[in-house]
């Protein structure tokens, strides 16, 4: 199976007046063709960083991917300069975003914007570029498309937005899609109309996923591979069977755990004690040991950053204890 | 063109109909926008509403047609930019009803185009064939003595540029409705005539000011950081010189014309216009549409102007408005102090002024009506202008 995507010691920074954050440290891993990777991890760990980076979108100032490379299909997208890399947004990797009542442009209807995209990459003519639209909206299942291309988005609920945000990414049919927290701001039924939507579109475009969320169960569910991410690296990576089946770093075990359970009567859910520590004032050691069940003041978790080894084959972790 | 892909039944509101729709829910904007368009029609027609020449007259059996024959190559200018205006809008109307959505931007384009082809050509042809006719026989003497059987006149039969040294400074009467001012001049005649230059100048000047307000404004508040440090600056040091005493000193050494005062109140008013869109831009710039339309690989241009400066231009519409009356204002105060249009071109501003006589009376009806009509034309753009904020915000609407 070969890498669509390959991310080799990506590191991104933001300078901000209280020091310099480092947002994404050191972070490597592969999107395979075809398949779905998850990048899953709590608020602020640096997922949506990493995808950002990808795309080349971080904000300079005050952000700055400082080391590392990303190949797509081989290239460095690094190395392109920013007229080359206009021709990947869009064209080869497509974005969507979290939140679709502000990711679309009020002031367009939904159809204008399709086309302009399909304009931009295909070179197509006004009017097939509009047949087009109308395709692709129906392809995301909106019902009665001929009609909806003339609608604004206000005039459209968040699920239909989402439908219409990956109808736009998915409409110069992308090499890769990074949904970053496609489903976070939709309610449970059409998170899973979306996901499935998202399966379908990935089987019949022989395209690759790149799904960052908070949410485990749709990784179990939809993700090929998985990495964990913790204060901005990856802390466990594998397949998402092995992961799941069988998670090595007590970060995961930690999640794991307080997951609520079908049939099970608990009074209180388990948690992982403390907080998320700040990314200006990252402990010393291993970045989890104050909220780590096994450390014991283990002075290797203590001092020294534990880095992201192969524990098992295929199975990578980033702990001194396991 | 017309082979259409959808059922005219679905083409949907377009976004001009919705800020239509919008505005006209305001009894008062609409009104003020009535009074606008009332006041562009007066302008255009001014020399058939006040003119010293009449429509046609007859003397000794033979008819004369004085009053067109006397029309420069300006008025002509006029009427064909006009003329031209009305075609464009009347032709998108007809696409709005007759062409699918999705062909109506290249359409309109062309259409644009040729228009723009045809006026300028036009003007120029014009210019050249158009000659300047020096009318200055007294017709109405003609008829007072009897050599001339009949005429009609227009409504306010005085010239702007007729003077009466019998009928200076004479408050409003049958004859002269508004007056007439220290050199005879009809008033009514010459509002009417200086409601010309007064529209042109707030229009052209407040067009160069926001263009030029919009492009670097979008472009500091897009990128920011070290060019939006250097560009606020330049912004800083272009607010701190007085910009009314700069535009005397430029005045001053370039001949007095309409458009050197234009481009010159243009030219120096885009502070405000720049720092409006530079925080309209730093606000949206991180909003997730600009986002996602930069992560289509959309061009710069296009996310500068088509994404992002529809969603924050509201406060340069809200400010050109206060800058067309300000553009007014700036206008009446150089022809105040002379630098100005030249005499006996008429500028509202200009009648203010003589307001306080040489014989130091002081003449209320040469303050009162330019001041009124420099009121309620600046009522008239700030309330349209504000109405105009509210209709287009999409926020607002449900």
């Amino acid at each position: 199976m070969t890498d669509l995507l390959k991310i080799e010691g990506l590191n991104t920074q933001f300078h901000t007046e209280a020091g310099i954050v480092k947002a994404v440290q050191d972070v490597s891993f592969s999107v395979k063709k075809g398949k779905t990777f998850a990048l899953v991890g709590e608020s602020g760990c640096g997922k949506s960083v990493t995808a950002l980076s990808v795309m080349r979108l971080i904000p300079d100032p005050p952000g700055k991917v400082v080391g590392g490379r990303i190949f797509l299909n081989g290239s460095n997208l690094l190395e392109l300069n920013e007229k080359e890399m206009r021709k990947v947004r869009g064209n080869r990797i497509a974005m969507i975003f979290q939140e679709p009542m502000t990711s679309l442009n009020p002031v367009y209807t939904i159809g204008d914007q399709i086309v302009e995209a399909i304009r931009l990459h295909q070179k197509k003519d006004p009017e097939s570029s509009w047949r087009e639209a109308v395709e692709v909206l129906r392809r995301v299942g909106i019902s009665d498309p001929e009609r909806r291309v003339y609608e604004y988005p206000y005039q459209m609920s968040g699920g239909m937005r989402q439908r219409v945000m990956i109808a736009m990414g998915i409409s110069c049919e992308p090499e890769l899609l990074i949904a970053d927290e496609p489903t976070t701001a939709l309610d449970v039924t059409i998170q899973a109309q979306i996901l499935d939507l998202l399966d379908e579109l990935k089987e019949r475009n022989r395209m690759s996923v790149l799904m960052i969320t908070h949410n485990l169960g749709i990784v179990a569910e939809r993700a090929d591979d998985v990495a964990v991410m913790y204060a901005s690296r990856i802390a466990e990576m594998a397949d998402s069977q092995t992961l799941f089946m069988n998670p090595l770093h007590p970060y995961t075990r930690g999640l794991l755990e307080s997951l609520p359970k079908l049939g099970e009567q608990v009074d209180r859910l388990a948690a992982i004690p403390g907080n998320v520590p700040n990314p200006l004032n990252f402990p010393s050691g291993c970045k989890f040991h104050p909220r780590c069940p096994i450390c014991e003041e283990d002075p290797r978790c203590l001092e020294i950053e534990p880095l992201l080894e192969e524990k098992e084959p295929g199975h990578y972790a980033a702990c001194w204890k396991v | 063109m017309n082979n259409s892909l959808t059922k005219k039944s679905d083409w949907g509101t377009s976004y001009g109909e919705l800020v239509w729709n919008e505005f006209k829910k305001s009894r008062l904007s609409v009104a003020c926008l009535i009074f606008i368009i009332f006041l562009f029609i007066v302008a255009v027609l001014a020399p058939f509403l006040a003119n010293d020449k009449p429509y046609f007259i007859v003397i000794e059996g033979k008819t004369y047609f004085p009053l067109f024959r006397g029309l420069k190559a300006t008025d002509y200018s006029v009427f064909l930019a006009t003329f031209t205006a009305i075609v464009l809008l009347l032709l998108i109307r007809h696409n709005r009803r007759t062409l699918d959505p999705s062909v109506r931007g290249g359409v309109l384009i062309k259409q644009v185009g040729a228009a723009a082809g045809i006026l300028l050509t036009g003007i120029i042809v014009i210019q050249v064939l158009v000659p300047h006719r020096l009318d200055a026989q007294d017709y109405k003497s003609m008829i007072a003595s009897g050599r001339a059987e009949k005429a009609v006149f227009a409504p306010i039969p005085y010239g702007y540029a007729r003077t009466d040294l019998q009928s200076r400074e004479q408050p409003p009467s049958p004859e002269h409705w508004l007056g007439t001012d220290d050199v005879g001049s009809d008033v009514l005649c010459r509002l009417i005539h200086g409601s010309r230059i007064s529209l042109s100048v707030g229009f052209v000047a407040v067009g160069i000011s926001s263009i030029i307000g919009i492009i670097i404004g979008a472009i500091l508040g897009y990128f920011g950081g070290r060019v939006d440090f250097i560009g606020m600056r330049i912004v800083e040091i272009m607010m701190a010189i007085p910009t009314f005493f700069l535009i005397i000193t430029i005045v001053a050494f370039f001949p007095r014309s309409l458009f050197n005062i234009m481009f010159i109140i243009g030219i120096t008013s885009w502070t405000g216009d720049a720092r409006f869109i530079r925080a309209e831009f730093f606000k949206l710039r991180g909003q997730d549409f600009v986002l996602a339309a930069r992560s289509l690989g959309l061009p710069l241009r296009s996310i500068l102007f088509r994404h992002m400066l529809p969603n924050g231009i509201t406060p340069v519409l809200v400010n050109a408005t206060f800058g067309i009356a300000g553009a007014i204002f700036i206008e009446a105060a150089l022809s105040f102090l002379g630098f100005g249009v030249a005499p006996p071109t008429p500028s509202w501003g200009q009648m203010l002024s003589l307001g306080v006589s040489t014989t130091g009376r002081f003449l209320w009806w040469l303050t009162l009506f330019p001041g009124l009509a420099i009121f309620f034309t600046v009522l008239s753009y700030n309330l349209v202008g504000e109405a105009l904020r509210d209709a287009i915000d999409p926020r607002l609407r449900e």
